[in-house]
């Protein structure tokens, strides 16, 4: 027999010094970025529920550990996503993207500035926001909303709750919207005959699935139970 | 459920099918179609082999391609909040490259009851269904109806992993009584994202009850163990190239499924799957095995 200490079985020793390396740790954390995890409020001090491909926050690489704050710039490389949370307010940013958390001006309790790509949002109820693209200038409270932005067009889809859509060209181009479950998407242009600068258009590129996980991060549900399965890929029925 | 919308859900639904008075019941038809949420058209064309269209043990196993197109329409009707009804009409046809007897057509509806608890990420839904299909061969024996019905839930695990699950009793009623069978499917599957457009799926089919294997007289000996184990037996009609039998049987089956749907948008995917069934008859010394590969189109306009 060997002396306290010393360990006989290779398998042991193996086993404790992955344990010592934080082998299982990391394990699960590539577990979690393969297989995903039940999504649920962020703890404190958390700001980032996942992040992959290439993305930066105020020009520095992003991890789950990064903070974002009122303020910071958060940007996607075109095989980048990011799912994070500021405060009542949570985000899913796609690749190709440029946002900036703006500090809220007197009045609101956030803005941001949409400089390029697409976000799809949530925000707490009663809680009024200001949302700036390309194209558009948008006041919204308590909404769930998707955006994509060019500087020849912004489309808007005002998920569920009530925006004010402006176009920027065109101070005459408004609308208010009042939505339950995405009623009124709309395209908001650079260039357009005066008060015509704001088009209906088709629903696109999100889901109830995705609205639904970025709520949860913020310990809210959306105001919808079912997910409509049209805004996913079809899939095949084996009967 | 909150107590105003059950009783909202059941109001409805009792005056629109027990025949509430005629003012009533045209206000109450106006409202249900306002309710009905069109979910557009489904089209789907696939190409499959399969290794086994027989389902028959070794020797009697006969290979074929198969094309098919399926085409459905839809809705939603919500009763609550909490619940909902689908509604769909389905139809398409199968076109087999050798054994043209197996092609068919088929038309049929199925109905969905849903319930779901609140619109929590992971929150199960459960469900109800009913489906009956017709369907017409280019051989006679197996035409006739088809219905099922069940039970679903339907529940997200992870951000990337979903499962479903479903209990099935199964009847078919075909003009032979070879082809009137019963069974009863318990199936599970699990669908996991790669990406927005990249899903893997497994499945997991157990199956019991009646199935029906068709094989040649070739073999004395075995044909006396199927006469043995079947409840009925009849030549079949959709094989021509020798006497074959159609004997129906009770049977274990337990078919798994691989496949990988890649979309293209909202709108379009195509998806690649591998089946493999494996059955073996009760009381008897009786086995088969069924590989498919299908590759498919599907399309929502």
């Amino acid at each position: 027999m060997r002396p306290w200490g010393e360990l006989d079985d290779p398998r042991r020793r193996i086993l404790i010094q992955a344990l010592a390396a934080g082998f299982f740790s990391s394990a699960g954390n590539a577990a979690a970025q393969l297989f995903g995890r039940a999504p649920a409020k962020l703890p404190a001090g958390q700001s980032i529920y996942r992040v992959s491909g290439g993305v930066t926050v105020n020009a520095q690489q992003a991890t789950l550990q990064t903070r974002i704050i009122p303020g910071d710039t958060v940007e996607t490389a075109p095989n980048g996503e990011v799912i994070f949370a500021v405060a009542e307010e949570a985000f899913l940013l796609r690749g190709g993207s440029r946002m900036v958390i703006e500090k809220p001006p007197s009045g609101l309790t956030t803005a941001l500035r949409l400089i390029t790509g697409k976000v799809l949002s949530v925000f707490g109820r009663g809680r009024p926001t200001r949302i700036v693209t390309a194209t558009s200038t948008i006041g919204i409270r308590g909404t769930g909303a998707y955006a994509e932005t060019d500087p020849e067009q912004t489309y808007f889809c005002t998920c569920y709750g009530v925006a004010d859509i402006a176009a920027n060209s065109d101070p005459s181009s408004r609308e208010t919207v009042s939505a339950k479950h995405h009623d009124k998407p709309l395209y908001i242009l650079a260039k357009g005959k005066a008060g015509e600068a704001i088009r209906r258009a088709p629903f696109i590129n999100h889901t109830d699935q995705e609205l639904a996980l970025i709520e949860s991060l913020v310990g809210r549900t959306p105001p919808f139970v079912f997910p409509v399965d049209t805004y996913n890929a079809p899939r095949r029925d084996y009967p | 459920m909150r107590r105003g919308e059950t009783i909202r859900s059941v109001a409805l639904g009792l005056a629109l099918s027990a025949g509430a008075p005629a003012s009533a019941h045209a206000a109450g038809y106006s409202e249900f179609l306002d309710s009905v949420q069109f979910r557009g058209f489904r089209a789907e064309a696939s190409y499959t082999t399969d290794s086994n269209v027989t389902r028959a043990p070794a020797g009697d196993a006969l290979s074929d391609r198969i094309l098919g197109v399926r085409v459905s329409a839809g809705g939603v009707i919500p009763l609550s909040t909490r619940t909902r009804v689908a509604v769909q009409g389905f139809a398409g046809i199968q076109k087999f490259g050798t054994y043209t007897g197996l092609s068919n057509n088929f038309i049929g509806t199925q109905g969905d009851f849903f319930f779901r608890s609140s619109g929590e990420f992971t929150a199960a839904t459960y469900g109800a269904f009913v489906r009956t299909a017709k369907e017409e061969y280019e051989s006679t024996l197996r035409d006739g109806y088809r219905h099922a019905f069940g039970v679903t839930v339907q529940k997200p695990l992870t951000d990337r992993v979903q499962l479903f699950g479903a209990l099935t009793r199964n009847i078919s009623d075909g003009k032979s009584t070879v082809f009137d069978a019963r069974s009863t499917s318990m199936r599970g599957n699990a669908d996991w994202s790669l990406s927005r457009w990249d899903t893997v799926y497994l499945g997991a089919d157990y199956r019991t009850g009646d199935s029906v294997s068709t094989v040649s007289r070739n073999d004395p000996i075995r044909t006396l163990g199927f006469a043995d184990a079947a409840s009925a037996i009849i030549p079949d009609d959709a094989f021509n190239d020798t006497t074959r039998d159609a004997y129906r049987l009770k049977a274990h089956t337990l078919i798994a499924t691989l496949g990988y749907n890649r979309a293209f948008g909202e709108r379009h995917a195509l998806d690649v799957s591998l089946r493999r069934a494996q059955s073996s008859v009760q009381n008897a010394d009786l086995k088969y095995t069924a590989n498919q590969i299908s590759v498919a189109y599907l399309g929502r306009f």
